[in-house]
């Protein structure tokens, strides 16, 4: 390296990055400001958010994947759709980065605050803080048998483990007897739940087997499929991921096994596989709405005092998709709104 | 450097008298079967420089392993100060107060004059948990026993990695000197360095001298071992080929000694023959 | 430019005697404080520090103050330590995964085996030192390089944590340490925050507490200058008699002693820990070590550059979400950052050491 070439460097890593940062900045300020204007009888123009300089902070645990870019897209559309500004930050599933965003958030004095709570007893402090700086807190996603205690006006989301139970229901309903439940994510909590769920609803014998991950689907596809090779009897498998699901497709297909197949949460390929028969229904959260409706309820909070719920949950799910109605959601999914 | 009358000794005692400082008599050394040394003797006293001179696979990295204690001779008498001694490991030697400064110098290229000039014997002050190192003092004692060698150092803090190759030497030496050896083993001081350089190690090589230690100084040159040598002890394939005082050899004998003698004057005269007189300079 | 601290001798007598060099130079005050490690790791805080004080409000109040330095605190203590472990040049890649499973240890510990607080962290502390002990004993006695054995050490413990977790408590974190007899004081020592309303961390105490012992045992110690030598020449430290083995096995064991310190205090904050707690951590030690000045070869850095290293970090982490950029590109930026911090230090270093020999 010539002299100049380290400090040139410098430079246009300063530059790129400055640029950037106020290019991503700016796009959140049009988001913040557009759309919320309509005219009134004299014709003036009447903004609708009412002093809306409203900024809502969404922290969830999430990890950038598939799943939480919808989550992420809801809130963010939320913003666009009733002017308020919304910072969305994951903590990809590390408790105590989450309490320290929860806790940035409030020095930022936001107007509302939505969060996960995958280990509400972790993030219970810096909610409390958030709480007593007067700042209306709701949960979404994770934490239903917490977000009283933790202070929050309602929950936004599905249980796992009704989930699990209900999906655990449809496969014996089928006729299933042995059921795999596959779990892809080493220290998720959320999952082991929706396997335990599974088990409850089932009513047959469920095993439980942790494969590799997202981060390696073609392990992940021989560890299931070395699962079902070895053990016959197995004539139902539930992936908890759309990823995962789709090697679990793969690896009952390559093992010869007659077991039927469903799976939490979508992606354009589980949609099409319903489609095609191979995946026989797919448990939807819709966390679209995890992300959407939270910002709503806190807007409206900040506008008028009112709250949704009556102190019960907002349930998301359930939903299920299945062979008749994968064709419309295929569509949504592909635009990242399933 | 030309002879000093009467301070060179003839071969076994010292100057005074006294014993020598060290001194091995027959001394061999086996691995295995392997002879690595066979009835080497040799001697130094206080305040003189005996070179040990051998080309590559003459024996001097085992003669120098087992003068500084890495390992023990096989045979024969080794002698500190007249005693018999036996070392078990480089410490003991150390304890004796024979230094041995290695080619790699056992400098830390990274880390600043007087640390390395203290390292591992730091002088500290204070007790308990509060032990420090004294900075001032190490840094003054270092600045004094530099100077002692004729080297006034500016900055104590500068790494002694952007030190020349002779400087470094400098530190070694003046560490070793400082910390009590009476005898000081050289190992190759000069073989990385440039004329010039190598000119200003031995120039400390006579400052130690002057100081009363005494200097084994191990080397393949005999153009660097001759200016500053009292004695001279040449070593080929494990054995003693030679053991001069000063006054018994001359400068182009040692080098001749050096570069096999008889053998080279034929192979001198087989290529004379080949290539024709003109071609080969005598 | 190099400056010959040494000047050549004179004739046989040993009067010192300043012979002019063509290159001498009087070190300058200025010369001495570029060469220091941390030079880098300072501008590179201040100008991250400075960037987001301008572009994000929140960033300059104390409440913003005190969530960065909660970041860059339980990073901190262990970049530092790691920074100790590095200049001795050795690395410990199972530092991250460590604090996980000192807190795991602490709340099995405390609520299933009925221990109390403070014999669960004493034991907790006890079992890190032969982890410590083992990393050490290992890296010395195979001679390979300390990057695999941690390795290894670092799978060990991840899986530990996660099938000792699944099978005690059927799910893959350990939760109910509030409810532990002695909570509550060693909530206080080690997780409680002080200065209401701004809610500062007391492990920000902990972090500078431990930077300044770390620097002065550096510059100031036996034991400091032990470590520059066995990490930028081990023969040669060995030839003058410092004891290698002893003073590597001992970073070891400090390093995996601070992560068992970090573990108990995110346990005892968030009164639970999760089985994946930790992990990927190692690598934002030592990137924070080097950026504050460690060579990756060892014999070189500074304590107190790698928790300036790891003040970044802290720094870029809430800046960036004060600034409301899109958490899209957060690591991203993240990177970026420390890339630039770095470069900025290899620059200022080498401007200030000129060229060597």
């Amino acid at each position: 390296m010539s002299r100049g070439t380290p400090w040139a460097l410098l430079m246009v890593l300063v530059l790129a990055l400055v640029g950037a940062g106020c290019g991503t900045a700016a796009d959140d300020d049009d988001g913040g400001n557009g759309g919320a204007q309509q005219q009134n009888a004299d014709g003036d123009d009447v903004d609708l958010t009412q002093g809306g300089d409203l900024t809502i902070a969404v922290v969830t645990h999430g990890d950038g994947g598939s799943f939480w870019s919808v989550a992420k897209k809801g809130a963010e559309d939320a913003g666009k759709d009733l002017g308020v500004r919304v910072r969305y930050s994951e903590s990809n599933n590390d408790a105590q980065q989450q309490a320290q965003l929860i806790e940035a958030a409030v020095t930022e004095q936001v107007d509302g605050l939505a969060v996960s709570a995958p280990d509400p007893d972790a993030i219970s402090s810096a909610v409390r803080r958030a709480v007593d700086a007067g700042i209306p807190v709701i949960t979404l996603n994770s934490g239903l048998d917490a977000y009283q205690d933790l202070g929050a006006m309602t929950h936004v989301g599905q249980t796992e483990g009704l989930a699990g139970e209900a999906a655990g229901q449809r496969l014996a309903d089928q006729g299933a007897r042995k059921l795999l439940c596959v779990i892809h994510e080493q220290g998720n909590v959320g999952l082991e739940e929706r396997c335990d769920g599974a088990r409850k609803g089932f009513g047959g014998d469920v095993e439980n087997m942790q494969v590799k991950g997202t981060a390696d689907i073609s392990t992940s596809l021989t560890e299931i499929q070395s699962k079902l090779q070895s053990d016959d009897s197995f004539d139902a498998v539930l992936a908890l991921n759309p990823d995962i699901a789709m090697a679990a497709r793969d690896a009952v297909q390559g093992a010869n096994s007659e077991a039927a197949l469903a799976t939490f949460d979508l992606s354009g390929d589980v949609i099409q596989a319903i489609n095609d028969g191979d995946i026989a229904f797919a448990v939807d959260q819709q966390q679209y709405l995890q992300g959407y409706l939270p910002v709503q309820m806190l807007m409206l909070y900040k506008r008028n005092l009112s709250t949704v719920g009556g102190g019960q949950p907002v349930l998301t799910g359930p939903g299920f998709v299945t062979r008749e109605n994968a064709g419309q959601i295929q569509q949504l999914a592909e635009e990242g709104l399933r | 450097m030309s002879a000093r009358p009467g301070a060179v000794p003839a071969s076994g005692t010292a100057t005074n008298g006294a014993p020598p400082l060290l001194e091995v008599r027959h001394i061999s050394k086996y691995f295995g079967n392997v002879i690595a040394l066979k009835d080497v003797s040799c001697l130094v006293g206080a305040g003189q420089v005996t070179c040990v001179l051998g080309d590559n696979g003459a024996g001097k990295s085992t003669f120098i392993k087992i003068l500084s204690g890495v390992h023990q001779h096989s045979e024969g008498e080794f002698l500190v100060e007249g005693e018999p001694v036996r070392f078990n490991s480089p410490r003991d030697a150390r304890g004796r107060g024979i230094a041995t400064v290695f080619q790699d110098l056992a400098t830390v290229p990274l880390m600043s004059l007087w640390r390395n000039f203290f390292l591992g014997s730091e002088p500290t002050v204070g007790k308990g948990p509060l032990r420090r190192i004294d900075v001032k003092a190490a840094r003054r004692i270092m600045h004094d026993e530099m100077a002692k060698m004729g080297i006034d150092v500016r900055d104590p803090d500068q790494p002694v990695g952007t030190l020349s190759g002779g400087e470094r030497q400098a530190v070694s030496i003046a560490r070793a000197v400082y910390f009590g050896a009476k005898v000081l083993i050289l190992d190759e001081p000069t073989s990385a360095l440039g004329v010039k350089q190598s000119g200003v190690v031995l120039k400390y090589i006579v400052q130690a001298r002057e100081r009363g230690l005494g200097v084994i100084f191990i080397t393949h040159n005999p153009h660097h071992a001759y200016p500053v040598g009292d004695r001279f002890v040449v070593l080929n394939r494990g054995r003693l080929m030679g053991n001069w005082a000063r006054n018994e050899i001359s400068r182009d004998e040692l080098v001749q000694t050096m570069a096999g003698g008889a053998e080279l004057d034929q192979l001198t005269h087989e290529l004379e023959r080949q290539l024709g007189r003109d071609h080969v300079a005598s | 430019m190099a400056q010959p601290a040494v000047t050549s001798p004179s004739g046989a007598t040993p009067d010192t005697v300043s012979v002019v060099d063509d290159r001498l130079a009087q070190v300058s005050l200025v010369t001495k404080l570029l060469r220091r490690p941390e030079l880098g790791a300072l501008i590179g805080a201040l100008a991250v520090g400075l960037f987001f004080a301008v572009t994000a409000d929140s960033f300059r109040t104390l409440a913003g103050v005190a969530n960065w330095t909660d970041v860059a605190s339980t990073l901190g203590i262990m970049a530092v330590v790691v920074a100790l472990l590095m200049i001795g040049g050795e690395f410990d890649l199972s530092a991250g995964a460590m604090t996980g499973t000192s807190g795991l240890l602490l709340g099995l510990l405390s609520t299933e085996w009925g221990f109390s607080m403070w014999p669960a962290i004493l034991v907790t502390f006890a079992f890190a030192v032969c982890i410590g002990l083992f990393n050490g004993f290992m890296v010395m006695k195979t001679r390979l390089p300390s990057f695999i054995v941690t390795l290894a050490t670092f799978f060990i413990l991840q899986g530990v944590n996660l099938g000792f977790t699944k099978a005690i408590t059927d799910t893959v974190r350990v939760a109910g340490l509030t409810d532990v007899t002695g909570f509550e004081s060693a909530a206080t020592i080690f997780a409680s925050t002080f200065w209401e309303p701004y809610n500062f961390r007391i492990s920000v105490i902990w972090w500078i507490g431990i930077t300044i012992v770390a620097t002065w045992v550096l510059s100031r110690s036996r034991f400091g200058n032990w470590i520059f030598a066995v990490g930028g020449d081990a023969n040669a430290a060995r030839n003058v008699g410092v004891p290698v083995q002893k003073v590597k096995i001992t970073l070891f064991v400090i390093t995996s002693t601070s992560a068992a310190l970090v573990g108990t205090m995110i346990a005892l904050r968030l009164g639970s820990i999760q089985a994946g707690q930790g992990i990927g951590e190692e690598f934002t030690y030592i990137i924070a070590a080097v950026v504050g000045g460690c060579l990756l070869t060892g014999g070189y850095g500074s304590a107190i550059g790698a928790a300036l290293g790891a003040l970044i970090v802290g720094m870029a982490f809430i800046g960036i979400q004060f600034s409301g950029w899109n958490t899209d590109w957060r690591f991203l930026f993240l990177g970026v950052i420390l890339l630039m911090a770095v470069l900025v230090n290899n620059l200022v270093r080498k401007s200030a050491e000129g060229a060597r020999r």
